[in-house]
């Protein structure tokens, strides 16, 4: 067990820690440090793990990311994606047309299909490099988020009305992939796969659905990545989750991010037991100064003070146009700060 | 039957009931206009307050905005020229999604909702640039531009607008921003007119605006 890996065991059993974990949602802003073009990051395991290790040593914060870009199972699944020199892919056109052609849709191999190969890459890379005092972290799609990329987010949301058997169906193939490609992603050296399900958002669907449909689904992913040796059940869900955030311990749900416009104090109190990451709003670390951002992590921190089960980090990605000195500022300014 | 069918129908986002409602009523006597009045714009209206008060998601709301279309579309336009259902006062609005950015579902939604209230929506689509929204509010003698985006990246693109308009000398076109990338940002930051926080929130802009009250009454 690494030295990470026992303070996470610390925070998980809210034992108090003798310094604040810092880990931002850091992806393709360590490109744009490191010079790179955010395509060439997107496409080659090297340049991501190496990135992120020299973005992490730079800012002093807790974590790397095995991660390229919220469209990785969907390229492998067959949606067609749009790429930009020097932004995130996106998905131009869903795999299936209708309910009919979910047969279509082939079972993914992590180790061929797409650019998951590229992803298992980064992660070896980054388990070569092991740095015993920080987190190794993968990102996957949760169910919903990947359904809605197959089949366009307005189809599935008609469909969840129309046809639930088939969005049953289609959310059991979905859960089967992240398993799948978690599984693989722990077993080549991550230590936990973060699973990102913006559409499972009480933005986009009301949480009776994200109850009856997504619910039941990350349990079962959890679980299996707990037998597979992941060191925490680890989801990131945008917007303003306080009215889904009481289900997660059901789901085996051990640490959560929360977006900033969820009040931090009320999600500490509702997180039965599960560990709040969050809540700092990444714009600020485009615009801000870096006295407003040590403002903001002291708000945090002193919001959370005493609560022992909480990691300083941003509500969502950092944009990858953020300021370097105010990332620094964050990390340096929860340094300070003794819980 | 009652008005209070139809109306229930569209805010559970019963399409073929709201449908069957709409034309149960005209079947009996109802005039089209009550059926578009104290229908379809009185809904829409509940489902303002409903998302204001309780959670904006968008499933919800994209149903009910469906079952409206359906009952404008299959129903009301089997029974009217469509240019009779626009208000008077109908404004024409450009929309579309900023260059950089390929999601449009926010945009389509917003789309809806204004349809519904009667006004002229020009969809520009996705992958935008600065410079075809303003040729768009030109030519189609729009006085609103709406531009979204999902990306902070796309910032800059957004900025460009307002300076354009006023390099063609489109002074009295109203920039409103939204998306959910864009509420971290303010008008000032982005150049624009309003930042819309969800849908509604922009149709009262426009409202607001139509109705000559001053902009920043509103925030």
């Amino acid at each position: 067990m690494s030295i990470f890996g026992d303070k996470i065991k610390m925070l998980l059993s809210g034992k108090p820690l003798s310094e604040v974990i810092v880990i931002p949602e850091v992806f393709g802003f360590s490109a744009r440090l490191m010079g790179y073009k955010i395509r060439d990051y997107v496409t080659d395991g090297r340049i991501i793990a190496s990135c992120q290790i020299q973005c992490q040593k730079q800012m002093g914060y807790d974590a790397v990311f095995a991660f390229a870009d919220l469209s990785v199972e969907a390229e492998a699944l067959g949606c067609k994606l749009s790429y930009e020199e020097d932004s995130y892919p996106a998905v131009s056109r869903p795999a299936v047309e209708g309910y009919n052609e979910l047969k279509r849709l082939r079972f993914p191999d992590p180790y061929r299909d797409g650019r998951m190969p590229v992803i298992i890459e980064a992660v070896r890379y980054l388990r070569d490099a092991k740095n015993e005092n920080c987190l190794i972290a993968a990102c996957i799609m949760g169910p919903i988020s990947l359904a809605s990329q197959l089949m366009g987010l307005e189809q599935l949301i008609y469909a969840i009305v129309d046809s639930p058997e088939y969005v049953e169906k289609l959310l059991d193939f979905t859960t089967e992939v992240a398993i799948s490609y978690g599984r693989a992603l722990i077993e080549e050296g991550a230590d936990l796969p973060i699973v990102f399900d913006p559409s499972a958002s009480p933005l986009v669907v009301p949480p009776h659905v994200f109850h009856k449909f997504e619910l039941p689904r990350l349990k079962r992913i959890y679980s299996s990545f707990k037998k597979a040796g992941a060191s925490a059940a680890w989801i990131s869900i945008a917007g303003n989750t306080i009215k889904i955030l009481p289900y997660y311990s059901d789901a085996g749900i051990e640490i959560a991010t929360i977006d900033y416009v969820v009040d931090l104090k009320k999600a500490c109190q509702l997180s039965k037991g599960i560990v709040i990451n969050g809540n700092l709003k990444p714009y600020l670390f485009v615009h801000a100064s870096e006295e407003e951002v040590r403002n903001e992590v002291r708000r945090c921190l002193e919001d959370t003070r005493g609560f022992n089960r909480y990691i300083l980090g941003s509500g969502c990605e950092i944009p990858i146009e953020a300021k370097p000195d105010n990332i620094a500022a964050m990390v340096s300014e929860a340094r300070c700060f003794k819980p | 039957m009652q008005i209070e069918v139809l109306r229930e129908a569209i805010l559970k986002g019963q399409k073929d009931a709201a449908c069957e409602a709409a034309r149960a009523l005209l079947n009996e006597g109802y005039k089209v206009e009550d059926i578009i009045h104290t229908g379809l714009t009185e809904s829409l209206r509940l489902l303002d307050v409903k998302c204001t008060t309780e959670e904006f998601n968008l499933l919800e709301i994209m149903l009910s905005g469906r079952a409206m279309m359906a009952v404008m579309d299959d129903v009301i336009a089997e029974w009217l020229p469509s240019a009779t259902v626009a208000k008077d006062n109908s404004a024409s609005i450009v929309l579309g999604t900023i260059k950089g950015d390929i999601h449009e579902l926010g945009k389509h939604v917003v789309k809806v909702i204004l349809i519904a209230d009667g006004y002229r929506v020009v969809d520009l689509g996705k992958d935008v640039p600065p410079l075809a929204f303003v040729e768009s509010a030109a030519m189609e003698g729009a006085s609103f531009i709406g531009v979204s985006s999902l990306i902070t990246l796309t910032i800059p693109y957004i900025r460009e607008i307002k300076n354009l308009l006023l390099r063609e000398g489109l002074t009295d076109v109203h920039v409103i921003a939204g998306g959910a990338a864009i509420q971290q940002s303010d008008k000032e930051d982005l150049n624009v007119d309003y930042v819309a926080k969800n849908a509604f929130d922009g149709l009262h802009y426009i409202q607001n605006v139509l109705s000559g009250m001053p902009p920043d009454s509103i925030e």
